[in-house]
């Protein structure tokens, strides 16, 4: 019996969600817990966090697609809160706080809840120059001492090949990244553990690392410096969506404003992303402080696998 | 009488049946079913078999394959070249520390493969801590084919180590000595009589070794993505976790894997079975064991190397890096840091929850299939039901299973709008997949010891009136005891840091100590991770020999 209750305790624990909302997150997961209970505390309701790559997130939703779970999302590519519209799947909703968001991080649909940038991370115990450009590191100071993640496996090292391409254009883009790879760069499985190894010194620079992660390894002490190049980088906005088919769509409603609100704009500061709101200060450069590559990321995903052919047969 | 029996036996045999066909049938009924009707998901069956044709033209399908077993292929042999000397010393000579050494050898299995992979990172890339300590980095080994299979052997290789001194132990000695009693010089006796008689068992355990370095996840997701090294498992995985989803892909892989390992098992059987002119049915007799004599030091030199390799490098690299301040400031004494630990302590997100979570649900499980298992066990020991050997192959079926088909078989099943209660999303979906592929453990043990039992004790207890249940809980579960208990702390070791099913069926709002783990790699803190890693080990080790310590005094001997 006891085993009975034990079980029936468990099961209980987690299906007891009709007066809880449902949030799937790409955010920093101390960001996202922050949020959840702050929110929790406020409202009195309940929120459940899956926390996963927007990849995961996506694969979620659409396995879910006849028994849906999902009220809120929090993604961290724009083209995902596209997709999902286009699809029909979101609720169009503009949250409190939304005025202060620049237009081009909010749609009918969808808003920004904040924004991060590719950056170019080196590790300054490193015996190399400190390189000021992308470029630099095709220099023989950096043979074998450069890394980045592969573009099939992290969106993030898509878009910003995407943003090479665009800046750059095709040819010198190729020629750019062939030099790289005859300086030994390493190409390296998914963005997320990318850093690591220029963390414990294997290697001196990676590219196109996600720079929130980096800011809070800086912030604890690691001895890495974070570049955002001169000849520009790519940015993310990371969309927050409502979910046409949730069934809480007040509590919904209410998150998202949360989430845009003064205190949960200074928690998204506080985990070294840009505020979406103008009017909330970034811990960190701002937009103004990077130069931006805007890309067209439909006709770059439309291309996709071209792309990442050429970029295996560069970087064979 | 008989026939009282039968009918309060009946009922439990209708359990056992229903929950084995829940537990092990049912996902993989699903599986079959995605193969064959692509729109399953959506509730529709069209297009019934269009995917299994295009999937199996695939080119990446041989690849993967091809890859999986050329993975498989090189662990078992380099676990081999590692585990059949140490077997065969162990067995059949007068080893310092014996017992030491087999505890020390079932610690790898209390290492979860990602955080043994890991660790070698750590410890081997370019400034490593090895390059950190002794001047000197494997970068090149431990990104590499060969370094995959280094890193998986010697997690597996244990396995081997237990079937080759087991078997060896139980034939050796007895044959080889009536050889030399006829005039065989030892060499002769071992090479002509000992080693032969043992080739069954030793290739039942090289075949368990391929079947558990196929399904392995952990291992390929770390290495092998860092050099585009992909292997069925994480094939599926991707198929079934990143988004364009691919359901039929991933199952249509997930039937590939399941058929390789089913192979390795039905060789495995054969091999066993073929064993008919062995006399292994009484209890092995004592024999002399061979002095070790000046042999003893480079023995014992190799026993320290391969356990400070399996054993004592994962565990130090994970030390390292949970009590360093941060990985650029190295190993130096001003960079010691307990804030890892701190932010564990201080539940960072949420830390705490998570080795709960995970601890609970390994307790469950550990109850769950310890009673099934045993409920099974008696059925196909001592009742005279027909189809109880249907029952036998769905308890061990999942010994064939890996992880992560039973996960995407559970989805599938679960994941339905025509269930009364809804159980996707929830955390019996973890339940259900960690008693589904532990199941085989309580089954095997306890199988084995109600066969040595006698049946006058139940005999006695049904005359004197007491029901099947009765007499099962009152007379065998207190004798079985033993040997139940030590599969169900295995369950509950494996449980407690399973992988790949969690992070598939983990529900919103739920972590498990192996989610948490990868996902704190995944957000840059390998720190924190490696400091819940340490506290999951230690804590796990140090409930089961609480555990084990508590049950000696309380429960009679076996």
């Amino acid at each position: 019996m006891k085993i009975l209750s034990f079980i029936v305790f468990i099961v209980l624990g987690s299906t007891a969600t009709a007066q809880s909302l449902t949030v799937y997150s790409a955010n920093p997961n101390d960001l996202i817990q922050t949020l959840a209970s702050k929110f929790e505390k406020k409202s009195g309701t309940k929120v459940q966090v899956f926390q996963g790559t927007t990849g995961q997130i996506m694969a979620r939703l659409e396995a879910e697609r006849s028994n849906p779970v999902a009220d809120v999302v929090i993604s961290a590519s724009w083209d995902s809160a596209t997709a999902l519209k286009k699809a029909g799947d979101l609720l169009a909703y503009s949250p409190a706080g939304a005025e202060h968001v620049p237009d081009f991080l909010k749609d009918s649909h969808y808003i920004a809840q904040g924004v991060t940038a590719l950056a170019l991370v080196w590790n300054n115990k490193s015996k190399t120059p400190k390189p000021a450009d992308w470029g630099d590191l095709t220099h023989a100071d950096y043979r074998r001492q450069v890394l980045m993640p592969d573009p099939a496996q992290s969106g993030a090292a898509f878009e910003w090949l995407g943003g090479m391409l665009t800046a750059q254009g095709e040819t010198a883009t190729w020629n750019f990244l062939s030099q790289l790879r005859s300086n030994g760069m390493l190409v390296s499985g998914p963005n997320a553990r990318a850093l690591n190894p220029v963390l414990q010194g294997a290697k001196a620079a990676a590219i196109g690392a996600v720079d929130y992660i980096a800011y809070n390894q800086q912030a604890s002490g690691e001895a890495i410096d974070i570049i955002f190049p001169a000849s520009g980088t790519v940015i993310a906005p990371r969309p927050i969506m409502i979910l046409n088919y949730s069934k809480q769509p007040e509590q919904a409603k209410a998150f998202v404003d949360y989430l845009l609100s003064d205190a949960g704009q200074t928690a998204v500061a506080n985990a070294f992303l840009i505020p979406a709101r103008e009017d909330i200060p970034a811990r960190r450069p701002g937009l103004a402080d990077i130069a931006l590559i805007k890309i067209d990321s439909h006709a770059l995903e439309a291309r996709r696998g071209e792309i990442l052919n050429q970029f295996r047969k560069v970087t064979r | 009488m008989r026939a009282l029996t039968f009918i309060s036996a009946r009922m439990p045999m209708l359990v056992a049946t229903a929950s084995l066909l829940l537990l092990v049938g049912l996902p993989l009924l699903f599986v079959l079913l995605q193969v064959i009707f692509p729109e399953l998901t959506r509730g529709s069956l069209a297009q019934a078999f269009s995917p299994l044709w295009k999937n199996l033209a695939d080119p990446e399908l041989i690849e993967l394959t091809g890859n999986s077993i050329k993975l498989g292929v090189s662990v078992v042999v380099v676990s081999a070249l590692i585990a059949v000397p140490l077997g065969v010393v162990r067995a059949l000579t007068k080893l310092p520390g014996a017992a030491l050494w087999d505890v020390l050898l079932l610690v790898p299995f209390m290492i979860p493969p990602y955080i043994a992979a890991l660790a070698w990172v750590m410890t081997l890339q370019t400034n490593g801590f090895n390059e950190q300590l002794l001047g000197f980095s494997g970068d090149d080994l431990v990104f590499s084919f060969s370094g995959i299979v280094l890193v998986m052997a010697f997690n597996i290789f244990p396995v081997i180590y237990f079937a080759v001194s087991r078997t060896l132990g139980a034939v050796g000695g007895r044959f080889a000595a009536v050889a030399q009693v006829c005039g065989a010089n030892p060499w002769t006796a071992f090479w002509k009589i000992t080693l032969p008689l043992s080739l069954p068992g030793l290739a039942a355990g090289l075949l368990l070794a391929f079947a558990l370095s196929i399904e392995e996840f952990g291992t390929p997701a770390t290495l092998g993505a860092a050099i585009g090294f992909e292997v069925l498992v994480t094939g599926i995985h991707r198929r079934f976790s990143d988004w364009p989803l691919d359901m039929p892909g991933a199952a249509v892989l997930s039937l590939i894997l399941v058929l390789l390992a089913l192979l390795a098992f039905w060789l495995q059987h054969w091999l066993i079975n073929r064993r008919s002119y062995v006399s292994l049915t009484g209890k092995p007799t004592p024999f002399e064991k061979v002095e070790l004599g000046v042999w003893r030091w480079p023995v014992l030199a190799f026993f320290t190397l391969v356990c400070f390799l399996a054993v004592g490098v994962p565990l130090l690299a994970v030390l390292a890096t949970a009590t360093t301040d941060t990985l650029s400031g190295g190993l130096q004494w001003n960079n010691f840091s307990t804030r890892h630990f701190a932010a564990l302590f201080a539940n960072q997100d949420g830390a705490l929850a998570a080795l709960i979570t995970s601890i609970s649900l390994a307790t469950v499980t550990a109850l769950v299939t310890g009673i099934l298992g045993a409920l099974v066990a008696y059925l196909v020991v001592r009742s005279n039901f027909k189809g109880k050997s249907w029952l036998d192959f769905l308890s061990l079926l999942p010994n064939t299973l890996p992880a992560i088909v039973v996960a995407v078989g559970l989805i599938l099943a679960w994941n339905q709008t025509f269930w009364p209660v809804n159980v996707y999303n929830t955390s019996l979906m973890l339940l259900l997949a960690y008693s589904c592929l532990l199941l085989p453990y309580p089954v095997r043990y306890t199988s084995a010891s109600l066969r040595q039992l006698g049946e006058n004790l139940e005999a006695a207890a049904r005359v004197s009136g007491a029901g099947f249940t009765r007499s099962f809980i009152h007379i065998l579960l207190p004798l079985l005891a033993p040997s139940l208990l030590v599969a169900m702390l295995m369950v509950f070791a494996i449980a407690s840091r399973e992988l790949v099913a969690s992070l598939m069926v983990t529900p919103a709002g739920m972590q498990t100590v192996s989610t948490f783990v990868f996902g704190q790699f995944e957000q840059g803190s390998p720190g924190v991770g490696m400091a819940m890693s340490l506290v999951a080990i230690l804590t796990t080790t140090l409930l089961l020999t609480g555990l084990t310590v508590f049950s000696r005094k309380k429960l009679p001997d076996a």
